[in-house]
């Protein structure tokens, strides 16, 4: 009895654990260029530097109409496309499609809004040497904001966490299912209790880490 | 490298930033261009630093034209310009001697170059050592001594210098135009330096252009300028150098009517008593001095002439070469 809560609460830990580092990896991957592409063509008042207003209003409305949907219909939407990629529509790999997906538009914004910090003077003196655009992208902007990207990024992880549970309700796997269909449905209190006090723990560490990267990474400069 | 200015014109909306700009600055020179804030000294320095467009006009270093280039040859082009700013601008996720790389990476040169010239550029700007410092560590005046170094990295034959000096301690400012003055003889830079501080065009440039609103409202030999300024800004400007740093010594407090100046030879000359006898006319000196301006030793007098001959004795002053300004 004991034995099968810890073997349950270890699984879906490692399925958590799965689900929410793909999904940051792949939400970043589809994240990035989207944020960078927001920010440098937004116009120069705002640090712009190849402005474009059509890229730019088209793109942030994407992403604006895809950060305002509601994550539990996201995910039942994108049934047919996870089945598409990964084959399946239930448990961990399913989930990690809809995950990726609802969390790149916010990444993208995170990303775009670390990037508006970065000193347009340094930008201007960058460009003054005869950087390419390309140049000025991943030799100055990126590596000038890294602290604030650390921050952002620590903050998708929490929130792909807390999605994470959230994908539970569909047979995704993971904490929040082990929660939903032991602790919920099976009246099971100390599974409930066990998978939260997890959850927070995991919220609160890679919240420490995150902090702990991003001050030293300022510390050095 | 000369750089030759046409009737450049940049406008923001309805403000003339820029209007009907001609200037020349010759080759291996240090070209001040002063004016007060919004007078277009910086929007002047984005065009002829090809950071922006002009509406219209043109820019050429030497024979060159440049501001009709687009894409890679901008690029190019800017790569053999040095720029420093009066933020200094420096890239915070670098250390001194990365910074002072950034501008050999970009154009790929190779590892072991780079190091090397770092090593060489510390030790020109007086860091020497220093190269592993975080920007954060560095002083105001170490800043802009990285800055000046990662300017000078790709052998510019011109650097543009935006208030470099505007944002350090009288003491650092001196330092670094000293350094500036140091560089510009050993390199043949043509050296364009931009400020709002009448000092730094006096122990730094050879030639100024003041602007005003946008146009040039006065051009020439900083000495010249010194001696007898010709518009109201310049003569707004020379009114805030602080003259008692510079040896004016000054006898009474009210009076001094005109302000006398004297340049080169003219110092060697017995002008004055010579127009007194030619003229008739009483000098009162009020207070007087030397100013030592780029070099150049300008003797400068304070006086007041008696009404009735004054009109005379300033013709005959200004014919013997004396410039005459009245000061009230």
């Amino acid at each position: 009895m004991n034995q099968q809560l810890v073997n349950l609460v270890m699984k879906a830990t490692g399925e958590t654990l799965t689900m929410v580092s793909l999904s940051t990896l792949f939400s970043l991957v589809l994240g990035l260029p989207i944020g960078v592409l927001l920010h440098v063509t937004s116009n120069p008042e705002q640090g712009g530097i190849i402005p474009n207003t059509l890229v730019n209003s088209v793109l942030g409305r994407i992403v604006n109409v895809l950060r305002s949907f509601p994550f539990i219909i996201l995910m039942i939407l994108l049934i047919p496309l996870s089945r598409k990629i990964v084959g399946t529509s239930i448990g961990t790999k399913a989930t990690i499609v809809p995950l990726s997906i609802a969390a790149a538009p916010f990444v993208a914004r995170i990303i775009e809004s670390a990037l508006k910090e970065v000193d347009p003077g340094v930008i201007q003196a960058a460009k003054a040497m005869g950087s390419t655009n390309w140049q000025i992208i991943y030799k100055v902007m990126i590596p000038e904001a890294m602290p604030a990207l650390v921050s952002g990024i620590t903050l998708t992880i929490i929130n792909l966490i807390g999605y994470s549970a959230m994908a539970g309700a569909i047979g995704g796997g993971g904490l929040g299912d082990l929660a939903i269909r032991y602790g919920y449905q099976r009246f099971r209190p100390e599974y409930m209790l066990c998978c939260v006090i997890i959850i927070l723990l995991l919220v609160e560490v890679i919240q420490v880490v995150g902090n702990r990267i991003a001050g030293r990474m300022l510390a050095r400069r | 490298m000369q750089i030759t200015l046409k009737n450049l014109k940049r406008y923001y909306g309805t403000l003339h930033a820029v209007d009907d700009v001609s200037l020349t600055i010759p080759s291996n020179t240090i070209y001040g261009i002063i004016g007060k804030s919004g007078a277009g000294k910086s929007s002047l320095v984005r065009l002829a630093s090809m950071l922006e467009r002009p509406d219209s006009g043109e820019i050429y270093y030497d024979d060159r034209r440049i501001d009709t280039l687009t894409g890679k040859d901008v690029i190019q082009e800017r790569r053999k310009i040095g720029m420093i700013f009066q933020n200094f601008n420096l890239f915070s996720s670098r250390n001194a001697e990365q910074n002072i790389a950034y501008p050999m990476e970009i154009c790929g040169m190779d590892r072991e170059h780079i190091r090397k010239r770092c090593e060489e550029l510390l030790k020109v700007v007086g860091l020497d050592g220093r190269g592993k410092a975080p920007i954060s560590t560095l002083s105001g005046g170490q800043k802009q001594r990285v800055a000046i170094a990662r300017a000078l990295a790709c052998e510019p034959e011109i650097l543009f210098c935006d208030e470099a000096t505007s944002a350090l301690d009288p003491q650092t400012t001196r330092a670094i135009l000293a350094l500036i003055k140091d560089i510009q003889k050993k390199m043949g830079l043509t050296v364009v330096m931009i400020t709002h501080q009448m000092e730094v065009v006096r122990d730094s440039c050879s030639r100024v252009a003041v602007l005003e609103a946008g146009c040039v409202a006065e051009e020439g030999d900083v000495a010249d300028i010194f001696a007898s300024p010709k518009s109201e800004v310049t003569k707004d400007f020379l009114s805030n150098v602080k003259f008692s740093n510079q040896d004016i010594i000054r006898w009474s407090k009210d009076g001094g009517k005109y302000r006398l100046g004297f340049r080169g030879g003219k110092t060697d000359d017995v002008v004055i008593s010579r127009v007194t006898m030619d003229t008739g006319a009483m000098f009162n000196i009020r207070a007087a001095g030397v100013q030592e301006i780029k070099g150049e030793q300008v003797g400068v007098m304070i006086v007041d002439i008696d009404r009735e001959h004054a009109d005379v004795a300033i013709r005959a002053l200004r014919e013997s070469g004396v410039s005459v300004e009245e000061t009230i």
